[in-house]
Formats: structure tokens, C-alpha cells, sequence
């Protein structure tokens, strides 16, 4: 279960979508696509996480660093996560500032 | 699986990471712990082992530490204990994010003590030693009839 991040922006949304499982071996990946993205503006940021089967505290800290760095306007948006992250996102507070969708665009 | 214990040695290197976690989601599935209760412990072992790993050894320049996961299934209590011999460490001495601070808007928000937070709220009971100059993370939960 290795990770990938596939990257596209589209009307000036950012999608990412992430598979496999999210720890700090693999969280440089996401945050070297994430530091590609943050000067482009986009204003929303999309990451499709329905195959994203495992997240550590390393995925969260870039998840507050890209809403950090795209500052309150820019809507951040999980596409289908799956039921353990969203108990992470309730447990850490998180789930306060993403939007969760089943699909994207509604 | 009614009684069990295993134990593996893993090279603490973030690479170590992802056999870990499959290492303890083989055998607590064995034990027929349900999918979230694998989940918390794998987060756990992942959390602390990754601090095991950067702080308790890199940054004091060991180079080949190892942690060794060990098993224990006994009363329907499942225990997945973390051994290592980096500097000695609590992490439930560890300050973590309160109530207030989870309740910031992420714009507001400091990055830090997520990860121990996250392993504390994963396992029914987390418990730390230090033991024969091993640091010993101790993570429980009680298998439920599923």
C-alpha cells in the first residue's frame, strides 16, 4: 500500500487525489505538490481521498499548512474519505475547517 | 486466536513505517479486533514510532536503532508494546493541543503535538514505562464480541 498524489488545476481549483497510506515517510510527496499549488492561488482546494486508506498526523500538519498558506477565502474540500479519517478529523478538530462532499463538483 | 504472543524487530527508519502497521493489522485481525479498533492501534504505533524514530534516535546520531514490536493477547486484551533504546522519552508527559486550541479555525492553529494526541484518543488505554533502559509504549484495546 504505497502512497501516490496525482496534481491538476482546473478554473483555478487545485485537485489533488491521494491514495494508499499518508505517514511521514511518505507526507513529502503531498507537501512537495502542495508548495507547487500554494503559488498558483487556486480558490478552492480539492483532494479526492476516497482511496486514501491510512493518515498519519505528518497528512494533517500539510493540510493545515495549505489552508494556512491559501488563507481563509480558499474553500478546502475531501471528496469521499473514508470512515477512519473522518473519526481523525473529528478527534483533531479539523473537520471544523474542510468541507466533506461525496463527489466533486456537487 | 484466544491467547498469543509474537514479537518483531523493525529498523527504526521511516521506511520501517508501513511493515509496522502491517505487522499489527495481521495479528489484530487474527484476534478478530473489528477494523476500527486496527486502525487506532496502527495510528498509534505509526505516531509514536515515528517520533521514536526522528527524535529518540536521529537526532542523537544513532544510526542503527531498532524498535521491536511485541504481542500479547491474553483475556481478550490486546497489547502491542513499543520497545526502544533511544533517549529516554514520555510522551504522555508531551504537551497536546486542549479543547480551545482543536476548536480554532486552522489559520489560527500551531502544528504540533497532533501526532501524540492522535495516539492517546486511538487505544483504549495508553501506558508508558521505562524499563532496564528501554522506553516502553504500551497501547491496549479490549477485543469486543464482534
Amino acid at each position: 500500500m504505497s502512497f501516490t498524489v496525482d496534481s491538476k488545476m482546473i478554473d483555478n481549483v487545485a485537485r489533488l487525489t491521494l491514495t494508499g497510506a499518508l505517514d511521514s515517510s511518505t507526507a513529502i510527496m503531498l507537501q512537495e505538490e502542495v508548495m507547487k499549488i500554494i503559488p498558483q492561488n487556486p480558490r478552492e482546494l480539492v483532494m479526492d481521498v476516497e482511496h486514501l486508506d491510512f493518515m498519519a498526523s505528518a497528512g494533517l500538519r500539510i493540510i493545515i499548512f495549505a489552508k494556512q498558506k491559501l488563507g481563509t477565502q480558499a474553500k478546502l474540500v475531501l471528496v469521499k474519505p473514508q470512515d477512519q479519517l473522518i473519526e481523525t478529523l473529528k478527534m483533531t478538530g479539523l473537520i471544523f475547517s474542510v468541507v466533506i462532499v461525496d463527489k466533486y463538483p456537487e | 486466536m484466544k491467547k498469543a504472543t509474537e514479537s518483531r524487530n523493525f529498523i527504526a527508519s521511516l521506511d520501517s513505517l508501513e511493515p509496522m502497521r502491517d505487522f499489527v493489522s495481521q495479528k489484530g485481525s487474527e484476534a478478530g479486533l473489528n477494523k476500527k479498533q486496527i486502525y487506532g492501534l496502527c495510528l498509534a504505533v505509526d505516531e509514536i514510532s515515528t517520533n521514536i524514530i526522528l527524535y529518540g534516535y536521529q537526532s542523537s546520531g544513532i544510526t542503527d536503532g531498532v524498535i521491536s514490536i511485541k504481542i500479547n493477547f491474553e483475556n481478550d486484551i490486546f497489547v502491542v508494546i513499543l520497545e526502544d533504546k533511544a533517549t529516554p522519552f514520555n510522551p504522555l508527559e508531551a504537551r497536546t493541543p486542549d479543547e480551545n486550541e482543536l476548536g480554532l479555525p486552522l489559520e489560527e492553529r500551531k502544528i504540533g503535538g497532533l501526532g501524540i494526541m492522535m495516539a492517546k484518543e486511538s487505544v483504549d488505554e495508553f501506558r508508558y514505562e521505562f524499563k532496564d533502559g528501554k522506553n516502553l509504549n504500551i497501547f491496549s484495546v479490549k477485543a469486543l464480541d464482534n
